[in-house]
């Protein structure tokens, strides 16, 4: 058994190895935090749940009044993950999530303006804070007379976070800030802003530092509110610094580690755009499946025709995965699990995924109406279409996903070189020549023993263990395989990398949902438990073929041709082939 | 003066109720459950007759399983000073409860016991006026205004004919209608508070209360569909449709 503090499910997967401990039993969370979220939620329906048509005013207003705003902090929603003795709930990971997937129902502008305080925008004092930057500042923070914004993306820099031009330089033991921030959410209202600032010459990430700037030094200033597709209530602005002094005592976490807090700010925070995302899906299925039953077409309630059952069932599934996932996420968190990147990574590309299937799903069941800004529907295909971009894109966060597993796989290939003394100078090159014995030697590590195996789930859903166990074994092969075939040119192969990924992403969804229904089978029997039983099987037969064709056309497939087409059509800057 | 306020746990008043297949119940598998809406108000009373400076302290009480603790939790987040569960796993019906009552209120010797007109699972609207005659002190049911004054309240009841206006002696047992009050909301901060009061449970047995229902429940079955309506040009045809159906 692996320390479950420091061995990552994911990475280990893509050796073969089966951690169970690491995802069983499935996270709960304690009968104190449950009744506690059961009053939250009683308490966000009070605040919140008579609002609706404020909700689609404030959005075609583009903003959010002031007096609301002032509710959510009298009502204590800035304070969720501040520590009791700072004045907030002090909720873990978990109960976080749980409480923001409450707020994503009614409306995600709202989501997103909390979730920008606490999943991020102060999530760094709380990770990285010293007791007294702590003190100074956690109670205003959980009051809201303080709300805290994460200032990280730039002009020039949003997936290459590490590209900022933002400088901190030391003057009289402070430093002195220079540089402009985009797209900041909470902008217009925050004065509490993380923000990360280049402090040495040269690149290379290690030259990153993070700040507390407030409102009140001189030079902080903020843009004109954006006009955006979706969440246009809630306040996106630039925030410009003009030679802003900034005391010595408030870097966060250690100099020259920003780029590293930065991208530990946001995985902890993954949990809230997860809890977002799963309570966008709950309020969608309750939508759609009223409409569905409403409406009626050539004498029958649309509920009865199989296509849009077939629309209402994925939004199930999507629905419970996803939340499987997110959960997961949460109570590793909780349990102090530090190798977490990739799992929350998994968890935010595949649970904003799915609201999106289902919120486009949801749009379509309705019908024309669906299109109209009477109904809710296009507002939540708007609001949900940012959740891909933000807090590192689907893309970025899909290379993350793969490399660092590939990364691994590498280490472990160059110490199986260096066992092989001097044969291959440089590892990675010598794949092609060690690819037999490579090749062997996976095989060994992966049927070997019980490191491939899950034990002890209930008869009933050993079929999709079954499932589960042997697609490990191809992800490992895959790992293997796309290795050796492309070695350190890997970087440069995102079509092959993207495979990897998704299969990733497929089978840490399966674990989760496993787990999740195991859950349920220990606590309530098979038979209560069957509908749960029917989403794992749903899910892991649809995730076994995708696996299969993303394994597959690892070597078999279009890649280069399709490259060579977006080539073309970059070097034209249009289509060619008009048909007048 | 103590006031005692009843909280029910009843299936939340947005849900779609739905009866079980085998009809031994309604489904609450999963389902969201709330204090009943009456006994938010009977509590907000409460809240604010102490609020005035006419009352030291509001207790709540429940019977039912541990699960009720959640909604005694919402009332000590409304502002209650602390919470009774009589704990029980039985079904109980209206008599039950009232005697089960009747026990605290010996213990607690409250000045004032408020109350839901009914609850909205069972709509049986029944224990406050068995718990007044247990108890024998007077009762004013259906309450929409009460105003304090020493001894006396002066409450005025929604009734079928109008409203009516009348004088209880104090301790009595009011059970209070819709109109009464808004019912405030819960904060967060409120629900941390909440956490440090004091909840006590004490077993329905140990109060020497004993569940023998002399009702006896044989199924549940969902009301008949609806059927769908007809336009009708005037009265004429109304009348002739009213005719066909055998309806007058
Ligand atoms: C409403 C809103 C709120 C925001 N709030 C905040 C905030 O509070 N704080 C903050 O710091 N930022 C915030 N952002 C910024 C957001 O995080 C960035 O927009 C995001 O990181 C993407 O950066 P970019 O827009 O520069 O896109 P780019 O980095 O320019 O990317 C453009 C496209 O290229 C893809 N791409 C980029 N690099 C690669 C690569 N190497 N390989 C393959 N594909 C690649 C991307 O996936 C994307 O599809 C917000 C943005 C919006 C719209």
């Amino acid at each position: 058994m692996s320390d479950k503090t420091t061995t990552s499910f994911m990475r280990s997967l893509c050796m073969g190895r089966i951690e169970q401990d690491c995802l069983f039993p499935f996270p709960v969370l304690s009968a104190d935090q449950k009744e506690m979220l059961h009053e939250i939620a009683g308490a966000l329906e009070g605040l919140l749940g008579s609002r609706t048509e404020d909700f689609s005013q404030w959005d075609a207003d583009g903003d959010m009044p002031a007096q609301f705003i002032e509710e959510l902090k009298e009502f204590g929603m800035f304070g969720l993950i501040i520590p009791e003795e700072h004045g907030g709930m002090g909720l873990g990971n978990m109960a976080y999530s749980r409480t923001l997937q409450e707020v994503g129902r009614y409306d995600a502008s709202v989501a997103v303006t909390i979730g920008a305080h606490s999943s991020i925008g102060m999530r760094g004092l709380l990770l990285f804070g010293t007791d007294e930057q702590k003190s100074r500042y956690m109670p205003k923070l959980a009051s809201g007379e303080m709300i805290a914004a994460f200032c990280l993306t730039e002009p020039g820099a949003g997936s290459d976070a590490a590209a900022i031009k933002t400088t901190a330089v030391r003057k009289d033991g402070g430093w002195v800030l220079n540089g402009s921030k985009l797209w900041i959410t909470n902008g217009g209202f925050a004065e509490f802003f993380t923000v990360f600032a280049r402090t040495g010459t040269g690149d290379g990430q290690g030259k990153m530092t993070a700040f507390i700037v407030t409102k009140d030094m001189d030079g902080v200033s903020i843009g004109p509110h954006e006009d955006k597709m979706g969440l246009r209530a809630s306040s996106t602005t630039s925030v410009l610094f003009d030679d802003v002094h900034v005391p010595g005592e408030n870097v966060l976490g250690e100099e020259g580690l920003g780029f590293k807090a930065a991208m530990q700010i946001l995985n902890s925070g993954r949990t809230g755009l997860g809890g977002g995302s799963v309570g966008g899906m709950k309020h969608l299925i309750e939508l759609s499946t009223r409409q569905a039953n409403e409406r009626k077409t050539f004498g029958q309630p649309i509920s009865s025709y199989g296509l849009i059952k077939e629309k209402v069932g994925q939004m199930v599934v999507d629905c419970y995965t996803s939340e499987a996932v997110v959960t997961m996420v949460g109570g590793l968190i909780d349990e102090g699990c530090e190798e977490y990147a990739v799992e929350a990574a998994i968890s935010k590309v595949y649970a904003t995924e799915c609201l999106a299937r289902s919120a486009d799903e949801a749009l379509q069941i309705a019908g024309g109406n669906g299109f109209m800004r009477e109904y809710p529907y296009e507002r939540i295909v708007r609001d949900c279409r940012i959740n891909r971009i933000f807090e590192g894109t689907n893309e970025i966060l899909r290379l993350f996903i793969a490399l660092t597993a590939m990364n691994d796989v590498a280490t472990q290939l160059k110490e199986l070189s260096r066992s092989m003394k001097g044969v291959f100078n440089d590892p990675i090159k010598g794949f092609g020549v060690m690819s037999d014995y490579a090749r062997k030697h996976a095989g060994l590590r992966i049927r070997r023993g019980d490191i491939g195996k899950m034990t002890g789930l209930d008869p009933s859903i050993q079929p999709q263990v079954d499932i589960f166990e042997k697609k490990t074994r191809n992800l490992a092969q895959a790992a293997d395989r796309i290795l050796r075939k492309h070695g350190k040119n890997i970087i440069g192969k995102q079509f092959a990398t993207k495979r990897l990924a998704d299969i990733m992403i497929d089978l840490f969804v399966m674990a989760c949902t496993l787990s999740r229904v195991q859950a349920s089978i220990d606590a309530n029997g098979v038979e209560k438990a069957s509908r749960e039983i029917e989403i794992l099987k749903v899910f892991t037969r649809e995730a076994r073929i995708r696996i299969k064709r993303n394994f597959r056309r690892i070597d078999n497939n279009e890649d280069e041709l399709l490259k060579a087409l977006a080539v073309d059509a970059f070097e034209a800057e249009r289509y060619r082939w008009d048909t007048i | 003066m103590k006031i005692l306020v009843g909280i029910k746990r009843v299936v939340d008043y947005n849900v779609r109720v739905r009866v079980l297949n085998d009809g031994s119940g309604v489904d609450t598998d999963g389902v969201k459950m709330s204090v009943n809406p009456f006994d938010e108000i009977a509590l907000e009373e409460a809240l604010r007759i102490k609020e005035a400076g006419n009352a030291e302290e509001v207790i709540v009480v429940s019977a039912g399983g541990d699960e009720c603790q959640q909604q005694l939790r919402t009332g000590l987040a409304m502002g209650a000073d602390r919470a009774i569960q009589i704990q029980t796993s039985e079904s109980l019906q209206p008599l039950s409860v009232a005697r089960a009552l009747l026990k605290i209120i010996e213990r607690e010797q409250p000045g004032l016991v408020i109350l839901g007109k009914q609850a909205i699972d069972g709509d049986n609207s029944q224990t406050g006026q068995m718990l007044a005659a247990l108890w024998d002190r007077p009762q004013a049911t259906f309450a929409s205004k009460m105003v304090l004054n020493g001894d006396t309240a002066t409450i005025t009841r929604e009734v079928d004919a109008g409203l009516e206006t009348i004088e209880v002696d104090l301790p009595a047992v009011v059970t209070v209608d819709l109109r009464m009050n808004e019912p405030r909301f819960v904060k967060l901060p409120d629900i941390m508070k909440a956490k440090r009061k004091p909840l006590d449970v004490i077993s329905l047995g140990d109060l020497g209360v004993s569940v023998d229902g002399n009702l006896k429940i044989h199924h549940f079955a969902p009301p008949p569909q609806r059927q769908k309506g007809i336009m009708v040009e005037d009265t004429a045809q109304l009348v002739q449709e009213l005719k066909n159906r055998g309806l007058i």
